[in-house]
């Protein structure tokens, strides 16, 4: 791929999935000045791989390895930033949602800030509507093991919710 | 609350987020600098100053000993000669381990399937383990390289009892250390004791995620 298609092709890629990135992020990202560090990572990242992409794989199975991959790296590198961040409440970003619906949201997401790495990607998939399948291939775990644990991040997820109600 | 009801709480907050963010229009020069100095960053004072001290030790002691066998072999002492061959070379060893692991941490590829580079990622990190296990194997070395013939010759038998034991018990902890620094003792006392300080938080928290990663891969096979 000559340099200038490169540049244009990575420039697409960016805009058109920018809130991939930006969903990776805020799963796995507390405060803001983290986010932005951790989206430019992934951006670094996509830029350095996007020669080497394959293109039997979906475009966006490829950007959840990535996003994914570095997410993890990252947080691991600041694993003293993360204890603050799982214990920071996510800002809400939305004001345009029904009061009840926007409180659901950010209980979900503080809910899945309490998971471990992988079971944070997993479920972050899973509720992207991505099939077993395609999470395995970005896992790089069998189908059925992605179905085992689905059912067990649903589980706790469900029973942080029915704890929070009866609080 | 529903699957159903998840993935729609999930879609909708998502989808106003979306609507909320702006194009990030960083250009791609921005970002092939700042990929440049979070190399540069990340690369810490103390791991350069290390790796210049590792060198320059290397190459100094290394050229003096060269030199010492070729010109003065039989006015040094053996005992000093031989000590110091071992210590340079196992530094040596170090050194280079050194380098690879950051050079491969550096141009890893990370269109991998998750568990998979996190594993490697992780093992490539906890190498620095490896790395400390044969500066280990040094130790008992200090304890010989100031030995000499006349020592042998005119010591007594206190300070033979004495200087065996240093050097026995060295050799003995450097072998165990050797053989005994690895994953599986990472919850042990001694290991933590070892081990402790911020330099090493993120291995061990690495030796933790490896475990769970274990786990994920490990219920594969069953």
């Amino acid at each position: 791929m000559a340099k200038n298609n490169l540049h244009q092709t990575f420039h697409e890629i960016i805009e058109q999935h920018k809130g991939l990135l930006f969903k990776v992020a805020r799963t796995y990202c507390g405060n803001e000045e983290d986010r932005q560090d951790l989206i430019q990572e992934i951006r670094i990242q996509i830029w350095k791989s996007l020669p080497k992409y394959d293109a039997n794989f979906a475009m966006t199975t490829w950007l959840y390895r990535i996003s994914i991959n570095v997410a993890i790296s990252f947080y691991r590198k600041y694993s003293i930033r993360r204890q603050y961040a799982i214990a920071e409440t996510l800002p809400p970003v939305i004001d345009q949602l029904p009061n009840d619906l926007q409180e659901k949201f950010n209980l979900l997401e503080k809910f899945i800030a309490e998971l471990n790495e992988m079971d944070k990607a997993l479920i972050m998939l899973y509720l992207e509507d991505k099939s077993h399948l395609e999470i395995s291939e970005i896992m790089g775990i069998s189908v059925s093991n992605v179905g085992t644990k689905m059912g067990r991040i649903k589980e706790k997820l469900k029973k942080r919710f029915l704890n929070h109600k009866e609080n | 609350m529903n699957d159903t009801d998840l993935k729609y709480l999930w879609q909708t907050g998502n989808e106003q987020i979306a609507i909320s963010q702006k194009s990030d229009k960083t250009s791609l020069d921005k970002l092939t600098k700042r990929n440049v100095s979070h190399f540069l960053s990340s690369m810490k004072p103390i791991k350069i100053f290390t790796l210049l001290v590792g060198l320059l030790w290397v190459f100094s002691i290394g050229y003096v000993l060269i030199k010492l066998t070729i010109n003065a072999y039989d006015q040094v002492s053996l005992y000093f000669i031989y000590s110091a061959y071992f210590q340079v070379m196992l530094t040596a060893v170090a050194v280079i381990l050194y380098i690879i692991q950051l050079s491969t941490l550096y141009s890893i590829d990370f269109n991998k399937p998750v568990v998979i580079l996190q594993k490697t990622l992780i093992k490539l990190k906890a190498s620095t383990l490896n790395i400390t296990k044969i500066l280990i194997l040094q130790l008992p070395f200090w304890t010989t390289f100031y030995w000499n013939e006349s020592m042998f010759k005119n010591g007594t038998l206190p300070l033979f009892i004495l200087q065996g034991a240093v050097t026995i018990s060295f050799t003995y902890l450097s072998l165990w250390l050797f053989f005994h620094l690895k994953f599986e003792n990472a919850d042990k006392w001694w290991f933590k004791l070892l081990l402790q300080g911020k330099e090493w938080e993120p291995l061990i928290t690495s030796i933790d995620i490896l475990n769970d990663m274990e786990e994920e891969v490990g219920s594969d096979k069953d």
